[in-house]
């Protein structure tokens, strides 16, 4: 298993209060993303034994979800905000200057494993843009001061 | 036909199924009136505007449209215009309204559908020239029909690519028999709907979204279900095709012939596609007929054509000389038969030969095969019925009567109230499954499935009751009872039922049965509210050696709660022309109205005693049977006690076999028959309502094969006594006796029911039912190549839990041993299954599963060992 | 102090003025109950459940004039009026907080800071309705609402605001919080109740709509957060001093999500038909343009809704004014940009979003909204073809109108109002292969 227990309780515990088993699906995906990273086929199976639901429909559903990821990413992934209102207020410059501070680029991970850079549609930060999300927490109204903060407070995390 | 022809066929055939709900929803039927392209037209009130167009023979184009699928609206091709609405509308999913005003072809409706063509073919690879649904394409056709003759799109075409393509064309094997061109697909969802919605099943998906979705077989598996050939039929492009057809011929290189399934007692209607010069079947479509088959084909049917190609049919008659067949001539061969027979009946008379047909042959062959047998050889020693043991002879029993009461397969649409009891409806009446699905998409109908042990089917029941295996009666008792004492019934035939039930209770009778008394009190409480009742009784009451019990208290029950009068209460048919069978005198017994009336044909009716199956074969083995008939049958594989058919047979002095395969009941006769194929010859077949349908010659028959009606005149010419004055006379006498009123009784009184329970066995504590396999019907189907694709050697199905007690895992070989012997299978691990009984199926030669089996007994134990190797 | 920094115009809230749903926004202690109840929270839900029938509470509500703030502008009290009287089905509401319209930001300030607000709304829609069982469903990047609203409701409950027999009235309501998986045709609502359901979040044909068949086909209202927070203070103050904000067609307050080239954007709650210029210019909001730049261009509602040119720009903010320049109030998400902006960037934006988030049913969104992004970010990348700016405009009228959401319209009339006011400029873009305005946002 690659649940673990307390993810398992959760997701029971999630799934009995919808009148529909299959209701739980999203809310499981989250559970289990939460503890993995990531999801794939064999959380899917797991999922689907756990709320009793065909397997197909998780791995359905989850593939047309964006804010899973389905492949291992980095311990913390930056989801950069690109659309209007970020953009206009230099997201694309955002962008390439976390690529030149991590030595990588949009879509990679660092070789520490530490970060993955993605781009993400809008993150509902219009009005303190630009805005980006690292893992579950949001930092907005960004400047590069800021940027350098974030980076070195993660670094010193781990 | 062109695809207008078709369309408006499909449509005109029946209303479609969320019309239908609609129109009884709002029962009294309303209608409304409205004008399309100027033509006025009353459809029912639901009705969509697609549909109402076709009632004037207006075809609107559609992709993801579908008669028997709820609409989604997806594709946008099927717009029109409608007055007063200034967007385009859907007509697939658009309702009809008083007054409403519809253009179909107005400017505005063509640019509508040019521009969704031109959007659909952004991505389409265009490779018609070598897409194998060239000819039969609906975007090919409707692009054609729209004129394109350029793409305006000028960027590279989205393509899929990655692990798992095998060629350019993106060829990706989702299952057995399906191939999956990504790049083609329109994404009309068709499949992945019908295989949810229709089919219940979940191997296929759609994944991603946007421009990017793909269908999918659910990520590593296999779309493998029994219904997956229908996938390949309605996707409108090329995208899923199947190994059967592919690349084997163009489309307009065929002709069609209209047919039958040869494989289940429904007869869905067919079409097979078949090259002349070649003399060879290509392929089975559905020739969609609502009020059977509402246009979805088990796989089974499919793909079991191709049983008619096998090169490895018998193609000439064979003799035993010096211990083997060998292949002699028609002439030689009937001879000799002859020649045997007539010694046989000579020396010690006709009683003292039998035959066996196979109910899956069409009515001339049944029917001269009987009247061959009575009036030639001049016995009552025939039956058809080869896999069912200690069968009752009396043809006015419980149980008889409980298998020709009527049944009509659309009445289950219109059923509030259905039980399936006994039955795992999938692997006996994928049909009728579907029906049953259908019905529970489309409406609200309450649903039972009761049997002794958990059935896939059960998926579409509101309660899936699973009761002790051999306590079938015990559960009907316990329906009787709750209905009594529940107050259902009046007082005075509570009292009446009580006095005839007085051994147990309600609460004892579900106890002793295993089951909760909240289930039962569900079912009789629906039973008795129901408008209109479908009480479906399966094979394994059929095959059980109580059926007469169980039968009786099935009609106690039907007699309490008055189900005939609202509804049908029936054992179905289980074969292609079990119906006609008995229908035309088959039984060693025939009834007194059909008995009487084939006295009156023949002028004359032997009065000799009458032995069922097992009874000739004891007969056998006590030497009192000397001579035996077997046309198309297999016992040796199917009847439930190996050992008991075999010393039969092996003690007979002559066996004559007319098969299409050589088989293990070949192996023993003294002369084998080439048999035709139901394509090689047109043939009429009665199927479980009573229908009589035609299944014409599509090919030639296979090198000198016959059709059995051909043998069996053939044969009694030699004995110089011809059946038939012509082919006709033939005709006239069948259709007599179909057109004979059979009034099955309707129960009017109380029986005892007298419970016979088995005690547990400790040394083999484990019950196994034999059942067919979902891709295999019968003993003929491991000859299609297509079938043994999705299973191709036997297994024992078991539980999880009772697999992981026994430390066996998927492939696992296991010892499978009861008293009469043993075999090895592989064990396949069924999430479904939750109780300690064991499934084999009996369809593959290879695995002799009827060995295990004992007449004897009602329900059969075995012991599971795990081999190690 | 809070979560998210956004600005607000709480301080400018007074009885007076009428303004009400931001009154609380920046009290740091107004997420807690007590402090809810002390600001008389759930005072309107203890009246309706203790002296108002349901259909009492519906009328009052369609009195009011009270619009959906999610986009369409959908009368709120009729909306529940639809559900379906004698149906023994269970009904269900749901509370769309699946804000993801881009500019869009003002139901997270709800949601973060007065959560009590939301959920008192929905219960009191709940009963209108004759709903038991509600839920909130939240995109699933929003963490910290999701954290806030689940305590919230644990709250309620423990309070028996939520619960069995809710004030002894014999009325019980349960509620769900919900979240989503990063889909902004989620917020669509029938694709929605797919995702609810568990399904894949497509939308679904109307009709049935889904106060007939909504969620697991039983009748189901779905309302935007913003709608419902407004829901207890027409209760308690009445549907007349509501109406009496605004104007006869648009009435109450609206928050608005102003964003882009502005010196302070931010979430302000005015009085409907408030002036768009004052909106970005008066330093109590947006203060002005960046730099003091030209203005070039406004997007008023939404990054779904047509642009204003600055000729323009003296539109009054309400559901009618807006209509009569050809956009939309939508969801009342501002985004402003000034006069070094490329349009032809601003529409690659916006399109690559759209063709992102198409659910995939419809093909004419499908397969229009990709093509689209392929032609246009040819002519941003300087290989624009003369006939591409027809081609862009045939292909939008190929989308809209057809589909089954709006998403397909949403998709296309940016674009379409973006060739028309600014045609030369694309023009431009592909004669000379490049920006007149090139674009270089610097980030501070
Ligand atoms: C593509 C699309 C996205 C939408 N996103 C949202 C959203 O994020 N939040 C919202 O409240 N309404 C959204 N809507 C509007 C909803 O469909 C629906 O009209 C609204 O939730 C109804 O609530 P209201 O009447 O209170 O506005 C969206 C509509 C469309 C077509
Ligand atoms: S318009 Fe687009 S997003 Fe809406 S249903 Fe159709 S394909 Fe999906
Ligand atoms: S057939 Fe009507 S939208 Fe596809």
């Amino acid at each position: 298993m690659i649940l673990s227990q307390d993810s398992i309780r959760q997701i029971r515990e999630k799934a009995a209060r919808y009148p529909h088993a299959k209701s739980a699906i999203l809310p499981a995906l989250t559970i289990a993303c939460r503890q993995v990273g990531h999801l794939n086929d064999d959380i899917y199976e797991e999922v689907a034994q756990v709320i009793n639901v065909p397997f197909v429909e998780i791995a359905e559903a989850a593939s047309f979800y964006t804010l899973f990821p389905k492949q291992p990413v980095g311990k913390y992934l930056i989801q950069v905000c690109h659309n209007i209102s970020c953009a206009l207020l230099g997201a694309d410059a955002l962008v390439e200057y976390l690529e030149q501070k991590l030595g990588i680029k949009k879509g990679e991970t660092s070789a520490d494993n530490l970060f993955t850079l993605i781009t993400v549609e809008c993150l509902g930060s219009c009005c303190t843009a630009p805005a980006m999300q690292i893992n579950q927490d949001f930092y907005e109204n960004l400047t590069r001061e800021k940027v350098d903060h974030i980076l070195d407070e993660l670094r010193v995390r781990v | 036909m062109s695809v207008t022809d078709d369309f408006c066929l499909r449509v005109n055939r029946t209303m479609t199924e969320a019309t239908k709900q609609a129109a009884t929803e709002r029962a009294p039927a309303q209608t409304v009136s409205l004008t399309i392209d100027g033509r006025p037209v009353t459809v029912i009130r639901g009705t969509t505007v697609l549909e109402a167009a076709a009632q004037l023979g207006i075809h609107i184009p559609s992709f993801c449209w579908h008669p028997k699928l709820k609409p989604v609206g997806a594709c946008r091709m099927c717009y029109v215009e409608i007055e007063r609405f200034p967007k385009l509308q859907v007509s697939c999913a658009t309702e009809a309204t008083d007054g409403m005003v519809v253009l179909t072809d107005s400017d505005k409706v063509r640019q509508g559908r040019r521009a969704v063509l031109e959007f659909i073919l952004v991505n389409h690879p265009l490779d018609c020239p070598t897409c194998d649904k060239g000819g039969e394409c609906d975007l090919q056709n409707l692009t054609f029909a729209h004129g394109f003759d350029d793409s305006r799109f000028e960027f590279q075409k989205a393509r899929f690519a990655g692990p798992g393509v095998t060629t350019t064309f993106d060829d990706l094997r989702i299952g057995p028999e399906i191939i999956l061109n990504r790049n083609r697909c329109i994404l009309c969802f068709k499949c992945v709907r019908a295989n949810k919605e229709a089919f219940g099943e979940y191997d296929l998906g759609a994944y991603e979204r946007g421009n990017s979705t793909e269908i999918n077989a659910a990520p590593g598996h296999q779309v493998d279900n029994p219904f997956s050939g229908n996938l390949v039929e309605i996707c409108p492009v090329g995208a899923l095709t199947n190994t059967d057809w592919r690349y084997k011929i163009r489309v307009w290189l065929t002709k069609t012939t209209p047919s039958m399934d040869n494989f289940f007692s429904s007869g869905a209607n067919i079409l097979f596609y078949k090259e002349d010069h070649q003399n060879r079947v290509f392929r089975v479509t559905s020739r969609r007929n609502d009020e059977i088959d509402d246009g979805w084909l088990a796989d089974v049917t499919r793909y079991g054509y191709q049983i008619v190609n096998s090169p490895e049919r018998l193609v000439t008659p064979l003799i035993k000389k010096d211990g083997r067949l060998v292949p002699a001539s028609w002439e030689e061969a009937l001879q000799l038969v002859a020649q045997r027979f007539g010694d046989i009946k000579e020396k010690k008379g006709g009683v003292c030969i039998g035959g066996l047909a196979a109910p899956y042959l069409d009515n001339a062959s049944l029917y001269s095969f009987a009247r061959f047998f009575r009036t030639v050889i001049r016995c009552n020693n025939i039956d058809f019925r080869s896999d069912y043991r200690m069968l009752p002879d009396n043809p006015e029993s419980q149980f008889s009567n409980l298998c020709s009461r009527p049944f009509r397969i659309a009445d289950i649409d219109d059923s509030d109230v259905t039980v399936i009891f006994g039955s795992d409806l999938i692997r006996e009446h994928p049909g009728e499954y579907l029906r049953l699905r259908k019905a529970r998409n489309f409406g609200h109908p309450r649903i039972y499935s009761l049997t002794p042990y958990a059935v896939k089917s059960a998926d579409v029941a509101d309660r899936a009751i699973v009761y002790k295996p051999g306590t079938e009666e015990l559960v009907i008792n316990a329906l009787c009872l709750a209905a009594a004492e529940q107050g259902l019934v009046d007082s005075s035939a509570a009292a009446q039922l009580k006095d005839k039930i007085s051994s147990h209770t309600f609460a004892e009778a579900t106890r002793r049965c295993g089951v909760s008394e909240a289930d039962l009190l569900a079912v009789a409480g629906s039973l008795a509210e129901g408008r209109m009742v479908t009480f479906i009784v399966g094979e394994i009451v059929a095959q059980s050696k109580a059926r007469e019990t169980i039968a009786t208290a099935i009609a106690n029950l039907d007699h309490l709660l008055g189900l005939s009068r609202r509804g049908q209460v029936a054992v179905l048919a289980r074969y292609a022309n079990s119906k006609g069978a008995e229908r035309l005198g088959l039984l060693p017994r025939p009834t007194e109205a059909i008995a009487k009336e084939l006295a009156a044909i023949w002028g004359d009716f032997p009065d000799s005693p009458a032995y069922p199956t097992d009874a000739m074969a004891a007969l056998m083995k006590k030497g009192e049977l000397d001579g035996f008939f077997i046309l198309g049958a297999n016992p040796m594989m199917l009847y439930p006690d190996r050992a008991f058919m075999k010393e039969g047979l092996e003690k007979l002095d002559f066996l004559v076999v007319c098969d299409m395969f050589e088989t293990e009941t070949t192996a023993l006769a003294d002369v084998v028959l080439p048999l035709s194929s139901w394509a090689e010859f047109t043939g009429d077949y009665v199927n479980l309502e009573g229908r009589v349908q035609r299944a014409y010659q599509a090919v030639k028959p296979s090198g000198q094969s016959r059709p059995g009606f051909e043998i069996m005149t053939m044969l009694a010419e030699k004995f110089g006594e011809p059946l038939f004055e012509s082919a006709e006379s033939m005709a006239q006498e069948i259709e007599r006796l179909l057109r004979l009123e059979t009034t099955p009784k309707t129960p009017s009184e109380f029986a005892e029911v007298k419970v016979s329970e088995e005690a547990n066995d400790d040394a083999y504590p484990i019950a196994l039912f034999v059942v067919d396999d979902a891709h295999h019907s019968g003993h003929l189907t491991e000859k299609a190549p297509s079938l043994t694709s999705f299973a191709g050697e036997a297994y024992v199905e078991m539980s999880p839990d009772l697999a992981a007690r026994m430390e066996i895992e998927n492939g696992d070989a296991v010892r499978v041993e009861a008293e009469s012997g043993r075999i090895i299978v592989p064990a396949r691990i069924s999430e479904h299954l939750n109780t300690d009984v064991i499934l084999i199926p009996r369809n593959f030669s290879a695995t002799p599963v009827t060995s295990l089996l004992s007449r004897k007994r009602r329900v059969d134990r075995v012991k599971l060992l795990k081999v190690d190797h | 102090m809070f979560y998210s920094p956004v600005i607000t115009n709480a301080s400018e809230v007074s009885d007076a003025n009428g303004l009400h749903l931001f009154r609380y926004v920046e009290d740091a202690q107004q997420h807690r109950i007590e402090q809810y109840e002390q600001h008389g929270g759930y005072s309107a839900l203890r009246k309706v459940l203790t002296s108002m029938t349901p259909e009492a509470v519906t009328e009052e509500v369609k009195k009011s004039g009270l619009r959906g703030r999610g986009g369409a502008g959908f009368p709120a009290g009729m909306k529940w009026g639809f559900v379906p009287k004698g149906s023994t089905k269970p009904r269900y509401l749901c509370c769309n907080a699946d804000e993801s319209e881009p500019g869009t930001c003002k139901d997270r300030v709800l949601m973060e800071r007065d959560p009590h607000a939301v959920i008192e709304g929905m219960a009191i829609a709940a009963y209108a309705i004759g709903c038991h069982l509600m839920f909130i469903y939240i995109r699933g990047e929003f963490n910290h609402c999701i954290d806030r609203m689940e305590a919230a409701m644990a709250e309620a409950y423990a309070r028996g605001h939520l619960g069995k027999n809710i004030y002894g009235a014999g009325y019980d309501l349960d509620m769900i919080v919900h979240t989503g998986g990063g889909a902004y045709i989620c917020g669509e609502e029938t694709a929605l109740l797919n995702s609810l359901e568990g399904e894949r979040g497509m939308s679904r044909i109307r009709p049935p709509f889904p106060a007939i068949e909504g969620l697991y086909a039983c009748p189901t209202i779905v309302n935007n957060v913003e709608t419902l927070a407004a829901v207890p203070h027409i209760i308690n103050r009445g549907a007349d001093w509501y109406r009496s904000l605004g104007t006869e067609r648009s009435t109450g307050t609206k928050v608005f999500s102003l964003s882009g080239h502005v010196k302070r954007p931010g979430n302000y709650e005015v009085e409907m038909s408030f002036p768009l210029k004052r909106l970005i210019y008066d330093p109590a909001y947006g203060g002005g343009i960046l730099g003091d730049k030209k203005l070039k261009g406004v997007i008023p509602g939404g990054a779904s809704t047509p642009f204003l040119t600055p000729d323009m720009v003296d539109v009054k903010l309400d559901y009618e004014s807006l209509a009569a320049v050809g956009s939309m109030l939508g969801s009342g998400a501002v985004i402003v940009f000034h006069e070094e902006t490329c349009i032809v960037w601003v529409i690659l934006k916006l399109i690559h979003f759209f063709r992102h988030e198409s659910c995939g049913k419809c093909t004419p969104c499908r397969e229009g909204t990709a093509w689209l992004e392929q032609i246009i970010g040819r002519i941003e990348h300087g290989q624009g073809k003369a006939g591409d700016i027809e081609m862009i405009e045939e292909i939008c009228g190929n989308i809209l109108g057809r589909t089954i959401c709006p998403l397909g319209d949403a998709a296309v009339m940016p674009i379409q109002s973006a060739v028309k006011h600014w045609r030369d400029e694309w023009q431009h873009h592909i004669v000379h292969r490049k920006c007149q305005s090139p674009t270089t946002f610097a980030f501070a």
